[in-house]
C-alpha cells in the first residue's frame, strides 16, 4: 500500500530552501538559453496571500532536454542548468525563481510540446501537494499540447500561461482556490 | 540504457488523508474547489531531479549533536530507520530524505514558530541523507516534544518527524509526517486522524524496534515507505 502523504506544515527549514531558487547555475556552469525570472503570487480564497509556502519546479533546459535517464537525449542535457528548484513565498505571497525559458521537444506522437515547467505547491492546509504546469507561448489560443488539452474550459486554459512582462521576466500567479482559480492536475 | 518504464497511478484516496479536515481552517481556503484534472503522464512528469548526491549537501545523519565531539542535545536519543521501495517492492536507492523536527521541548528553529519553548543550542532538528543500494536510511536524533498550535486555541501536535523524499522522478516527490507509537495526543491530532482507515493510519506511525545498549544507547524506531510506481511489463510497451 502506498504511503500516506501529509502536509508540509509551517516549519520547513529555511536552510532546505536557500540556494535552490536559481536554476541557471549548476555545478560551476552557466545555463544556455534565455535566462528569465519567473515570479508571481500564490493566493488562497479571497485573494489572500499564502505566505510561507513551498514551490518546486522541474523543467527541461533551453533545448527541451531533461537531465534524467528517461530522456533519450539526456546525455546532451545542458551541464550548466539545474532543471529543478525550490522557493518559499514571502509575507505577500510572492515567489521568485531564476531559470531559463524552457525549450520545446517532440511528444511521443512526434508533435511539439509547448514549452512548459512543472510546478508543485506544498503548504499548511494542503494534506497533499498540488501540481500544475506553467506554459510559455506568445499566442496561447493556438497552442496544442497533450497536457494543456486536458483542460477544456478556454478561460481556465489561459490561466496556465505565464505572462511575459519583459524579455527576461515572466509572471505566473497561482490561485489555490476562489475566483480565477488555477487549474490543478490529478496526482 | 534508458530507465525502465514505470507506471504511476493517481493516489488512491483510501490510502491518504482527507483533503478537508474539520477544525483545520486552511484546508478549506486552500484546497482547490474545482475537480483536479486528469492528464496523461508525459516525459515531463516521468522525469525529475536526478544526480541527487550532486545537488544536495548530505548530512547531518546524527541530529543529536552538532559535531561528533559536541555535546548531545537534551532529550531521549533515538535511532530512526527504514527502507523506501516502490509498489513492486523494488528498493529506491539514491533517493534524498530530508527530515525536520521540533526539539525535545517542542520548539522548531523557524521564523514561523511562536511557541515560547526554549531553543536547544545543541540541536537544529534538520537532517538529510541519500538512501543506500537497498533503499535504506538511518538517522540518530532526539525524540521531538509535543507543542501547541497557538492559532487553534486547543490543538496540541503529538511528537512527530517530518519527511521529505525526492525519488526517481517528479511523480515520486513525497512529503509526510511520522508519529510515535503510544502517544496520548495521537488520539486527538487532526492530521493523523484525517486518515479514516486504521491500517492506513499505522503507516504514519513508527514501529518501536527496541533498545540498543553499548557504544550507542538509543531507542529504535522504524518506518518504511512505499512510493507509487510499478514497472511496466514488456508486453505493454
Amino acid at each position: 500500500m502506498v504511503s500516506p502523504y501529509c502536509t508540509i506544515g509551517p516549519f520547513f527549514p529555511a536552510s532546505f530552501v536557500e540556494g535552490h531558487d536559481d536554476l541557471t547555475h549548476y555545478r560551476g556552469g552557466v545555463a544556455r538559453g534565455q535566462h528569465i525570472v519567473l515570479s508571481g503570487r500564490i493566493l488562497q480564497e479571497g485573494g489572500v496571500p499564502t505566505r510561507n509556502t513551498i514551490l518546486e519546479i522541474w523543467q527541461p533546459d533551453a533545448s527541451g532536454i531533461f537531465r534524467h535517464s528517461s530522456d533519450p537525449r539526456c546525455s546532451d542535457a545542458d551541464p550548466g542548468f539545474a532543471g529543478w528548484g525550490r522557493a518559499r513565498t514571502d509575507a505577500e505571497g510572492w515567489y521568485r525563481i531564476r531559470t531559463v525559458l524552457p525549450g520545446s521537444y517532440a511528444a511521443e506522437d512526434g508533435s511539439p510540446r509547448c514549452p512548459h515547467a512543472n510546478l508543485m505547491i506544498l503548504a499548511i492546509g494542503l494534506t497533499r501537494r498540488l501540481v500544475t504546469t506553467v506554459f510559455f507561448a506568445d499566442n496561447p489560443d493556438s497552442v496544442r499540447d497533450p497536457v494543456l488539452d486536458c483542460i477544456t474550459d478556454p478561460t481556465a486554459r489561459k490561466r496556465l500561461f505565464a505572462t511575459r512582462e519583459g524579455p527576461e521576466s515572466y509572471r505566473f500567479d497561482l490561485v489555490l482556490r476562489g475566483e480565477n482559480e488555477t487549474p490543478f492536475f490529478l496526482d | 540504457m534508458p530507465a525502465p518504464r514505470i507506471d504511476y497511478q493517481p493516489y488512491d484516496d483510501r490510502t491518504q488523508l482527507a483533503r478537508y479536515i474539520d477544525r483545520y481552517p486552511l484546508s478549506f481556503t486552500r484546497t482547490p474547489s474545482a475537480p483536479l484534472i486528469a492528464r496523461p503522464l508525459t516525459l515531463s512528469e516521468r522525469t525529475g531531479p536526478a544526480e541527487l548526491d550532486q545537488r544536495f549537501d548530505v548530512g547531518p545523519m546524527d541530529l543529536s549533536r552538532l559535531a561528533a565531539d559536541a555535546p548531545r542535545a537534551t532529550g531521549q536519543l533515538i535511532q530512526i530507520s527504514g527502507r523506501i521501495a516502490d509498489e513492486d517492492g523494488s528498493p529506491i536507492s539514491g533517493a534524498v530524505i530530508e527530515i525536520w523536527q521540533a526539539n525535545s521541548a517542542g520548539k522548531y528553529i523557524h521564523d514561523a514558530d511562536r511557541h515560547p519553548a526554549p531553543i536547544d543550542p545543541n540541536f537544529t532538528g534538520e537532517g538529510r541523507l541519500i538512501t543506500d543500494a537497498e533503499g535504506r536510511y538511518q538517522f540518530f536524533s532526539i525524540k521531538p516534544g509535543a507543542y501547541p498550535v497557538l492559532e487553534s486555541g486547543w490543538w496540541w501536535r503529538p511528537p512527530h518527524i517530518h519527511f521529505s523524499i525526492l525519488g526517481r522522478s517528479w511523480m515520486d516527490r513525497f512529503v509526510t509526517q511520522i508519529f510515535f507509537p503510544g502517544e496520548p495526543l495521537n488520539e486527538t491530532d487532526l492530521l493523523l486522524n484525517a486518515v479514516p482507515d486504521r491500517d492506513v493510519r499505522e503507516r504514519l506511525i513508527f514501529e518501536f524496534e527496541g533498545t540498543s545498549m553499548g557504544e550507542v544507547n538509543a531507542m529504535g524506531f522504524r518506518r518504511d515507505f512505499v512510493m507509487r510506481g510499478r514497472r511496466r511489463t514488456p508486453a505493454l510497451d
